[in-house]
């Protein structure tokens, strides 16, 4: 009965007219920037934040969450017709994707991807909403060591899912929590590695940092290289699955949706993971696994799937627990608290209109996306088209219009511009950004969590693990980090992550 | 020089610098623990994985220098796209939200891509009319007006 009651509920606050057209805005940039290629999620989000300091909290979070999943859905456009993926989380669509494409039978791959998005997202979006107020219940009784000990395993896991060495990966996240420590300590009002600058009293812009890591040095390294974006150029017909298409890929659709929500939970994890991970494992369970690369459709509807509803799952550790599960999570914690919300296991309690308003918008907003997907898909394929010449010099101007409107400050701009430079190397040198960034937005809880749990103890570091949940998570952190330095282990993680890339 | 040694020797200097910071900032006791608590915990921990890295990197047979990764590539190309931002952001408050913006995209779209004259300067009004009527209206901001007064 409470299913129905929290649902109606949070209809009541996603139909207002004004959260209904900003959840429109939301899924229709979300779907816009998940089909160029270039400007991912995270740069749209916080590019639009500034816009949204004035609107109700709500409203704010039911856009910004609109443009994460929305993303997700129009990644796989670019990747079926361009072979070039539009996200991070359609890399794997391209393989087979661009193939049926190629085949003339790219009406039935957007079909599939734009149906299988919305049949998990919709899945993931039930299962967010069973498994939210359980959830809770139990996230209150976490303290400061549980938190901090579960803050370790997210920043692990993530490291451990780097696609390149671990060791940068978690090179990266102790230099992000550096970067997070940078401002004035908040017990005792000392400034920290300020090196001097006053600007840096405020500690440095989750924007300015985004942007630079993610946004620019992506430009910078995709203008160095000579490529041509070649659309398909068959028409697109037959949009609409036929039965056969339907019986190939529904248990693709059934376990994609599950792995994606279950991975999407998962502290660190999220769309990307979820999307190879599920990708590998249809290929496993084939009859006829020599089918996939060549234009499957099961390997379409699998990752766009899973990618779907890892989007909802990483709503829960977010609403429930106040913890970020990747970057983009980390912008609506940003969104949360600028509007004076403190994320946590007291959001229903304290925001229940918040809460149920946001999870109901995203069915919404599933709707809206299926709609602006399937009828609408031609307005995508003419996006295609610019040409790259165009693109960059107009995502180099909306990243210093982000950065810069935040705060009304050149330092900010000067800070993106820094931090694109660092990104080049990083990238060009193998170390991956995503930890970093994720270990900049928890640096701060964990020093809090850190210290809490110091005075509690009295000094003893045992308590981190003479408490279950935080022994437990501490456990497991400490098996993955060792993995990493035992050579045969090494291997085989290489060969988990890389499954799905091989043919990238 | 192998560039996972030579980053490994970056990192490691960015950890030490910490480790040192750190000290100086106070690190308290463990019942109490003071602003450096953290932050040498952090340091320690990119020294290490520094020295691991660059012990690694002596395994490794295969020597890639520096110039390799820009082999190929049109590097001079994002070094001047970088150089143009930096011309931007120093002309921002001085031209002016709308002719620096203008200017900018101008500049990238003729002289670092060769983009027909109608549709540079199509695109550049455009963006820049739409990023000033986002900003100046719908976020109520005040642009830097510059030297000419608008």
């Amino acid at each position: 009965m409470n299913f129905f009651l929290n649902l109606t509920a949070g209809l009541s606050v996603a139909l207002q007219p004004l959260n209904l057209l900003y959840c429109f805005i939301g899924v229709f940039l979300g779907t816009l920037i998940g089909v160029l290629p270039g400007i991912g999620p995270a740069g749209a989000m916080s590019i639009l934040l500034p816009l949204t300091f004035k609107m109700p909290a709500t409203t704010a979070i039911i856009m910004l969450a609109g443009i994460y999943y929305g993303a997700m859905y129009g990644g796989s456009t670019t990747s079926i017709l361009v072979n070039i993926p539009g996200e991070a989380a359609s890399v794997v669509t391209c393989l087979d994707g661009h193939q049926m494409a190629l085949q003339g039978r790219a009406g039935p791959a957007l079909g599939i991807a734009a149906f299988g998005s919305f049949i998990a997202g919709t899945l993931g979006i039930v299962g967010l909403q069973v498994l939210s107020p359980p959830l809770v219940s139990i996230a209150l009784r976490f303290g400061p060591p549980e938190y901090f000990s579960l803050m370790v395993l997210g920043l692990v896991i993530l490291t451990f899912l780097a696609q390149k060495s671990m060791i940068k990966a978690l090179l990266l996240a102790g230099f992000g929590i550096l970067l997070g420590i940078v401002g004035l300590d908040t017990i005792t009002g000392k400034p920290r590695f300020t090196l001097g600058i006053p600007k840096f009293m405020d500690g440095i812009g989750l924007i300015p940092l985004i942007m630079g890591l993610l946004g620019i040095s992506e430009v910078f390294l995709n203008v160095e290289k000579t490529f041509h974006r070649q659309v398909v150029n068959t028409p697109i017909s037959h949009l609409l699955p036929s039965l056969q298409d339907w019986v190939q890929s529904k248990w693709a659709i059934v376990r994609g949706s599950l792995i994606g929500f279950f991975l999407g939970i998962l502290p660190g994890g999220g769309a990307i993971l979820a999307s190879f991970v599920s990708y590998a494992l249809e290929k496993r369970f084939s009859k006829t696994p020599e089918r996939f690369g060549r234009g499957a459709i099961e390997g379409v509807a699998a990752p766009e799937s899973a990618n779907n509803s890892a989007a909802s799952g990483a709503f829960i550790p977010l609403l429930t627990l106040g913890i970020p599960s990747n970057v983009l999570m980390a912008i609506l914690i940003g969104a949360l608290m600028i509007h004076g919300i403190s994320p946590g296991p007291m959001l229903l309690k304290e925001h229940p209109d918040l809460f149920w308003g946001v999870i109901a918008s995203m069915y919404v907003g599933n709707i809206m996306l299926l709609a602006l997907n399937l009828p609408l898909i031609g307005l995508w394929v003419q996006l295609l088209r610019i040409p790259q010449a165009i693109l960059f010099p107009l995502v180099l101007l909306f990243c210093v219009i982000g950065s810069y409107s935040e705060n009304y400050s050149l330092v900010d701009v000067a800070m993106m511009l820094f931090f694109g430079a660092v990104g080049y190397f990083m990238r060009k040198f193998d170390y991956e950004p995503a930890p970093l960034v994720l270990a900049f937005v928890l640096g701060p809880i964990m020093e809090t969590a850190l210290r809490q749990s110091m005075i509690i103890s009295e000094g003893s570091v045992t308590i981190f693990l003479s408490r279950p949940i935080s022994a437990g998570c501490l456990i497991i952190a400490a098996v993955l980090f060792l993995t990493s330095f035992i050579p045969s282990l090494q291997q085989k993680r290489k060969l988990v992550v890389e499954e799905g890339e091989e043919t990238r | 020089m192998n560039a996972d040694r030579l980053t490994a020797m970056i990192w490691f200097a960015i950890g030490l610098w910490a480790i040192s910071s750190s000290i100086s900032l106070g690190l308290g006791t463990t019942r109490e623990p003071g602003p450096g608590f953290f932050p040498i915990l952090a340091g320690t921990f990119i020294s290490l994985m520094a020295i691991i890295i660059f012990v690694q990197s002596l395994k490794k047979r295969e020597d890639k220098k520096l110039s390799d990764f820009w082999k190929g590539l049109r590097w001079k190309k994002t070094l001047a796209i970088g150089l143009i931002m930096i011309g931007y952001i120093l002309t921002f408050e001085w031209l002016g939200f709308p002719i620096s913006t203008f200017l900018f995209l101008l500049i990238l779209l003729k002289g670092m891509e060769s983009v027909a004259w109608r549709k540079v300067l199509l695109i550049s009004i455009i963006s820049t009319g739409f990023s000033y009527l986002l900003l100046s209206i719908s976020l109520e901001s005040t642009l830097p007006k510059g030297i000419f007064g608008f």
